[in-house]
């Protein structure tokens, strides 16, 4: 891995090489060991999420931590997190895409892949968190007989809108990028199953120019739209904590600062994904120094404007002047909490920096250690945005802490089972990189040079 | 966590259980004799219309006259009656809880024959030849143990046995008794007397370990004299000035106006120095700066105010301290009224016990008394009760005395008997029964009638007979109905005894000082252990700790610091060779030195609900000093039991003390009318239009006293289930309606303030917009209703609530997931059927009552009128023994909130949220003594 990662420039394997390198782990070679304990292991991993999503549906969401005062805990935080993660990928193809960054083919496939995952285990999070799930369709705007719609001024029903189209359109988005490299793989495949299934899923793309000419304009035209739709997915987020009347949640600068954190907790994602895919599939030669020196800025850069974020609201808490506001600063550093909190500061602030170091943006350890550390923080910043305003609120008189159970725990940690299963699954199933974007920037790159 | 419908085998058991309860449950229904309604009688039932009856409730064996309200001959909620003079309308949390012991599972359902389930044949089989042979002895070796009884007519019916049976020996035993009060009345007057205090007239108080705000069978009537004299109005001037010293605050001491806690011992140098002052020809005592400085002021306004100045002693005080306070109020023209005792006292239970060590005692009948665990430990009752060759123990419950027994009987609730009590003032009521008997019991006056040879004596003709009088059998009958429905019988009250001049008592001398003091106090939440099983007191927050299910020991914080003790560590208590376990809570309203423990918790064979809650502070209660017994030794465990506390944060500092603002009376007499309400803050929401009705509430924080009946009140009328404590010690509770309690800092001394907070219903609702399915909505007449059937349990409402007041079904408390035996059918009789019960995964809240809004509006309707001022009276106001809550039409100039509105120290809770509450406050008044608090006036 070191050889490669020392390796610079552009991509250097051959047009049929990247083909190779990409479709063979799908097509050719027999699942290796490695795959298959990772699938067993993420299998039973997710058996137990299922268990934890069953128990609590049956026993009811009194086996989670939250109270009387903290009435939200972790589901929301798990949801807020998860949707962060999500955003991270459609926003590298568009974005990236859109403002011709070349590096970004050789990581947005498993990028799309990621946040689509992300996104829909994010979807499952406000379900457990009702009193009754099994009434969560009451937020869709259905026509029903008690003529009956969703109260539009709530947060929440703007949110589920905002999930449900960034959902969907992150489905497309990922699938149209998809379409010819599915129909390499229809025509590579040696069983009949597989030229079949992937014949079906490649919509009988035939690589001819008004194909690409027309691929092309759609992808782009998306790529237009899905920028905004990134930015109010999680400005939505924001606004159902910015959209209230407490202390620490009421302010303007949330639906931005949320939708960075979800940047910057996206991009750490990637990092972290493509360190693994790139050992587990032998993508070297596709994901390199360059991507991960990018990558890196892009989280330094993020943890900046974190850190301003974060100044600005503690500045606006002690401006305002507002005792309740500057009750919940105070609160924040000095509380029960203020340890986590100080954790989520060193995670969030200090270790991304440093990456002002190129030495250490390419040396993957360390910047695997960086991201992780990064999600590792953001999820303690969402899980404090709750739990410092709730538990800290308006009357002294119900002013309790959070007290998290097992059952908080365990539905947590075995949710990124059902994530890791349904990326090995991607991975064996379908392209990781995509293979015409790369081949396509190779090309341009050959020819201008 | 609790367990899981239709899952366990525990469900199917219950099933079962209701299954065979269920032939008890159709036959809820009115008792066989005839019993009539308050005020109209209907020519019959209406099924789904609730009535209401006059009756009467014990506490400590003095009635509290109740309206107690039935559907279809189902006791479902308790308020006060209005003619009752111990009621007055209102009622104490311990009325509103007798529903939960009439509905209590664990009451003992039939005869029990040295713990196995017998007969009343067998029992009837077994005794009656015993009596016969104790008939021919003239009751020789027969003895008779009664809890606290006025009831006249088992008094009658124990005169006739002792007639009949003259050397049959009646024993009373009362674990919070008033023997040091009566001492002290015969040392001062030659003869025991009741002195009832009127506080209605008393512009000067001066408690001295007294508490008659507190918890006791005289709070309702004294806390609502206190507060018809502490109207805080612009240009009203009734407004009394209250100084309490005591060993540990009470109720009292959180409502004085000065406070000094000081240890039980100094009271024996305070009441002779304030006799001397007073004109006593006494050796004036030296006292501490700080007691002396309070004590002269307190004298001289005493003095000031003669003829309107009471001091009030303290059940724990020695009688000579008793009788010296009657010499000074004496002297000052106290308004106080000499009574008879109404409840006559009995042999003690002390000889009782000598005389069964001593093999005197053939065959004990203990008659709703459970000294087994009640007694001092020191008489060790149930090593007594083994050599007496018969004891039959007649109870509520299968209790400690009923282990003990050879028999035990189950007696019926208050509410399935009749009966008769009198109140502390000697008015007698009727007890009529709601429902018939649920279980297999029969009544106290069947028993005695066995003692007099009539086995079928039947309560009813029992109570007629005691009331019968000279009257012909016409008059009788209106005179029966009558007392009936008014629940009160006419002219019964004792007569004023004239007083004579007071003797000057010998002065005890002080005990010498031994080590830490303990102190024994009722339980503000079980009394003295008798409602130990009841989950809605076990869970009702205390006053001023605000802790539930259990009690604790609570000292000076410079004392838990010298013993090395924090809050919530496990101390055993040793004293004369006794030892206890309790969680230590310092309290810095404890005098130095000073323990102070609960009696009533910690029982053994309660029931599912009151088994090992606490510790049972009669393990170290002593015959010869029930009160306050020196020589404690106080040692940690190195083990951690934190109280249950349902508030964590009492004290407010800085902006917070705007919440609760405490301001001197000076402030609210010379302030000019209040400022108009166009200080509200402009919104973006939509104007609401300006209806007929706009409900509101408003709450005069100067009378709330804290006593809890406004909790308990809301909890039984909108069917509030009981979480449970490991519930509540996950920070989930369900209750409505809290207290919040505060100190803070005001004249030199950190003072208590109550603040009961319903639900606001602001007008501008934080919680309406944030609902996504719009179970959360609003009224025309302002209400901020929740529609549990659209509510998908998102808690955004509640999140966004700054006040906290909505309650979330985390499990389903009333549905299926129930603590301990709360899930039993016969719970579910109590539940009000005008008020849905709250699914799994609900939020719920305060909704003014809404049933009884919509009640109230029908009956207007179907009468083509508008509503009545005053016709919708919520629970919890219904309940409040002092006026503090009053509901009504903000746009009816005259109602309770539209005139207090209107006063000067009016203010909203946050109101700068721009909430627009409609429930609004009146900052809490003190009337500090200027010459102690020179800047305060």
């Amino acid at each position: 891995m070191s050889a490669a990662a020392t390796e610079p420039g552009p991509p250097s394997a051959s047009h049929a090489g990247v083909i190779g390198l990409v479709a063979d782990p799908v097509l050719g070679r027999p699942a290796s060991r490695r795959w298959w304990i990772a699938f067993l292991l993420a299998g039973l991993v997710t058996l137990g999420f299922l268990g934890c999503i069953t128990w609590v549906l049956v026993a009811g969401i009194g086996l989670y931590g939250n109270n009387t005062t903290v009435v939200w805990g972790f589901p929301i935080a798990n949801y807020v997190w998860w949707i962060g993660i999500g955003n991270a990928g459609t926003l590298i193809s568009a974005l990236l895409l859109l403002t011709r960054q070349p590096w970004r083919a050789a990581i947005n496939r498993f990028a799309e892949a990621m946040t689509l995952f992300a996104a829909s285990i994010a979807g499952l999070f406000p379900i457990l968190h009702l009193g009754r799930p099994y009434r969560a369709y009451w937020l869709a705007p259905y026509p029903n007989s008690m003529e009956l719609w969703p109260q539009w001024r709530s947060a929440l029903v703007w949110d589920f809108a905002a999930i449900a189209s960034y959902l969907i359109f992150s489905f497309l988005f990922w699938y149209l990028g998809l379409i010819p490299d599915l129909a390499t793989l229809r025509d590579r495949a040696r069983s009949r199953g597989a030229r079949l299934a992937y014949g079906v899923l490649a919509f009988g793309w035939r690589g001819s120019a008004r194909h690409w000419q027309r691929h092309d304009a759609v992808y782009r035209a998306m790529a237009a739209l899905a920028v905004p739709l990134v930015v109010s997915v999680h400005s939505v987020v924001g606004l159902d904590f910015a959209a209230s009347l407490m202390p620490g949640w009421q302010e303007s600068i949330f639906p931005p600062y949320f939708v960075v954190g979800a940047l910057f907790s996206g991009f750490a994602m990637v990092v972290t994904l493509a360190v693994i895919l790139r050992w587990g599939l032998g993508l070297q030669a596709l994901i390199t120094d360059r991507h991960f020196d990018a990558m890196g800025k892009v989280i330094l850069a993020a943890a900046w404007v974190m850190s301003l974020s974060y100044l600005t609201e503690w500045f606006m808490a002690w401006y305002g002047g507002d005792p309740a506001e500057r009750g919940v600063l105070r609160f924040q550093f000095t509380g029960p909490y203020a340890p986590l909190y100080a954790a989520m500061l060193a995670c969030n602030l200090l270790a991304p920096q440093l990456l002002w170091w190129r030495r250490l943006r390419t040396n993957l350890p360390v910047l695997l250690g960086v991201a992780v550390l990064v999600n590792v923080g953001m999820w303690l910043e969402r899980i404090l945005i709750i739990w410092n305003t709730l538990s800290h609120g308006y009357l002294p008189s119900m002013r309790r802490l959070f007290q998290p159970t097992l059952w908080d725990w365990l539905t947590l940690a075995t949710s990124f089972g059902l994530f890791a299963l349904l990326f090995l699954c991607f991975v064996r199933l379908l392209p990781a990189v995509a293979m015409h974007d790369v081949n396509k920037q190779r090309h341009e790159q050959g020819g201008a040079a | 966590m609790p367990p899981v419908s239709g899952l366990t085998r525990r469900q199917a058991a219950l099933g079962l259980i209701g299954a065979a309860l269920a032939g008890n449950l159709v036959a809820c229904s009115e008792p066989e004799e005839e019993i009539l309604p308050y005020v109209r009688a209907p020519e019959g039932l209406i099924p789904g219309v609730a009535q209401r009856y006059a009756t009467a409730l014990p506490l400590n064996g003095y009635g509290r006259g109740v309206l107690c309200t039935a559907f279809e001959g189902r006791p479902v909620k308790v308020e006060g009656n209005p003619r009752h003079p111990a009621s007055l309308g209102a009622t104490d949390l311990f009325a509103e809880a007798e529903l939960m012991q009439l509905y209590d599972p664990d009451r003992s359902r039939s005869p029990r024959r040295q713990g196995r389930i017998a007969s009343w044949e067998g029992f009837l089989a077994e005794i009656l030849p015993r009596l016969d042979t104790l008939r021919a002895r003239q009751g020789e070796g027969l003895r008779l143990l009664t809890g606290p009884l006025t009831s006249p007519t088992l008094l009658r019916l124990i005169a006739a046995a002792r007639e009949s049976l003259p050397r049959l020996q009646w024993h009373a035993h009362l674990p919070l008794d008033e023997a040091n009060a009566r001492r002290g009345a015969a040392l001062a007057f030659g003869q025991g007397l009741d002195l009832l205090p009127a506080l209605d007239r008393a512009a000067v108080i001066l408690c001295l370990d007294a508490d008659p705000l507190g918890p006791g069978p005289d709070q309702i009537r004294l806390s609502r004299d206190f507060a018809q004299r502490r109207q805080a109005r612009a240009g009203g001037t009734r407004f009394n000035r209250l100084y309490a010293l005591e060993p540990a605050m009470s109720l009292t001491g959180a409502n004085a106006d000065h406070h000094l806690a000081v240890p039980p011992a100094a009271f024996h140098a305070i009441i002779p120095w304030l006799a001397a002052e007073l004109g006593a020809p006494l050796p004036r005592p030296e006292l501490p700066e700080a007691e002396a400085r309070l004590l002269r002021a307190a004298a001289a306004d005493l003095r000031a105010n003669q003829g309107a100045a009471l001091l009030l002693a303290g059940e724990a005080l020695a009688p000579e301290l008793h009788a010296l306070v009657h010499w000074i109020n004496a002297r000052l023209a106290a308004p106080l009224r000499a009574v008879a005792p109404v409840r006559p006292g009995a042999a003690p239970l002390a000889d009782l016990l000598a005389a069964m060590r001593g093999g005197e005692v053939d065959t004990l009948l203990i008659l709703g008394s459970n000294p087994a665990y009640d007694a001092p430990a020191d008489l060790d009752v149930a090593a007594a009760l083994r050599r007496v060759p018969c004891t039959v123990h007649h109870g509520l419950h299968a209790d400690e005395t009923a282990a003990a027994c050879t028999w035990h009987l189950p007696a019926p609730h208050a509410l399935e008997d009749w009966g008769d009590l009198r109140a502390r003032d000697g008015t007698a009521s009727i007890v009529q029964p709601l429902i018939r008997p649920l279980y297999g019991s029969r009544s106290p006056a069947t028993l005695l009638g066995l003692l007099l040879g009539q086995p079928d004596l039947s309560a009813h003709a029992a109570v007629r007979a005691s009331w019968r009088g000279g009257r012909t059998e016409a008059e009788f009958e209106g005179w029966w109905r009558q007392a009936l429905q008014d629940g009160v019988v006419p002219d019964s009250a004792a007569p004023a005894v004239p007083l004579g001049e007071p003797r000057l008592p010998p002065l005890p001398a002080s005990p010498p000082p031994a080590g830490l003091t303990l102190l024994l106090r009722p339980d503000p939440a079980v009394w003295d252990g008798s409602f130990a099983n009841n989950a809605w007191l076990q869970e009702c927050p205390q006053p001023l700790t605000r802790q539930v299910w259990g009690n604790a020991a609570r000292l000076a914080p410079a004392d838990a610091a010298r013993h090395g003790v924090a809050a919530g560590d496990v101390v055993r208590l040793d004293l004369d060779g006794r030892s206890l376990e309790a969680t230590a809570m310092p309290d810095a309203g404890v005098a130095a030195g000073v323990v102070a423990l609960s009696l009533g918790q910690g029982r053994q064979r309660a029931g599912a609900i009151g088994d090992g809650v606490g510790a049972d502070a009669y393990r170290l209660r002593h015959s010869a000093a029930p009160w306050v017994r020196p020589g404690l030794r106080l040692s940690p465990t190195g083990r951690r039991a934190p109280p249950l506390l349902a508030q964590q944060e009492q004290r407010l500092e800085g902006e917070a003390r705007a919440l609760l603002p405490l301001v001197p009376l000076a402030a609210v007499q010379q302030a000019g009318p209040a400022a108009p309400a166009a200080a509200e803050r402009p919104s973006f929401l939509p104007p609401q239009a300006p209806g007929p009705t706009a409900w509101a509430m408003a709450i005069d924080t100067t009378l709330c006293i804290g006593c809890n009946a406004c909790i308990l009140a809301c909890q039984a009328e909108n069917n509030i289930p009981v979480v449970g404590p490991e519930e509540v010690a996950r920070g989930r509770d369900m209750h409505w309606l809290r207290i919040d309690t505060y100190v803070q800092e005001a004249g030199g001394a950190m003072r208590p303030g109550f603040q009961p907070v319903p639900c606001m219903q602001c007008e501008a609702a934080p919680c309406e917009p944030v609902c996504p399915v719009a179970a959360s909505v609003h009224d025309s007449e302002g209400l901020n209703l929740q529609v549990y059937n659209r509510c998908i349990g998102t808690r955004f409402c509640q999140s966004n609530c700054p006040y906290k007041v909505r309650r979330f079904n985390y499990f389903g408390y009333a549905d299926g997931q129930e603590y301990a035996n709360q899930g039993a059918p016969v719970v579910a009789a109590q539940r009000n059927p005008e008020v849905s019960v709250r699914a799994r995964g609900v939020m719920e809240k305060c909704t003014y009552c809404v049933q009884r809004i919509s009640a109230a509006r029908r009956a207007a309707e179907k009468e083509d009128r508008g509503l009545a001022p005053g016709e919708v009276v919520t629970a919890c106001q219904a309940a409040c023994p002092t006026g503090a809550i009053q509901f009504g039409n903000l746009r009816e100039a005259e109602s309770g909130p539209a005139r207090l509105r209107r006063e000067p120290h009016h203010y909203a809770l946050l109101g700068e949220l721009g909430t627009r509450p409609r429930t609004t406050y009146l900052k809490r008044v003190r009337n500090p003594n200027p010459a102690l608090e020179p800047d305060g006036a």
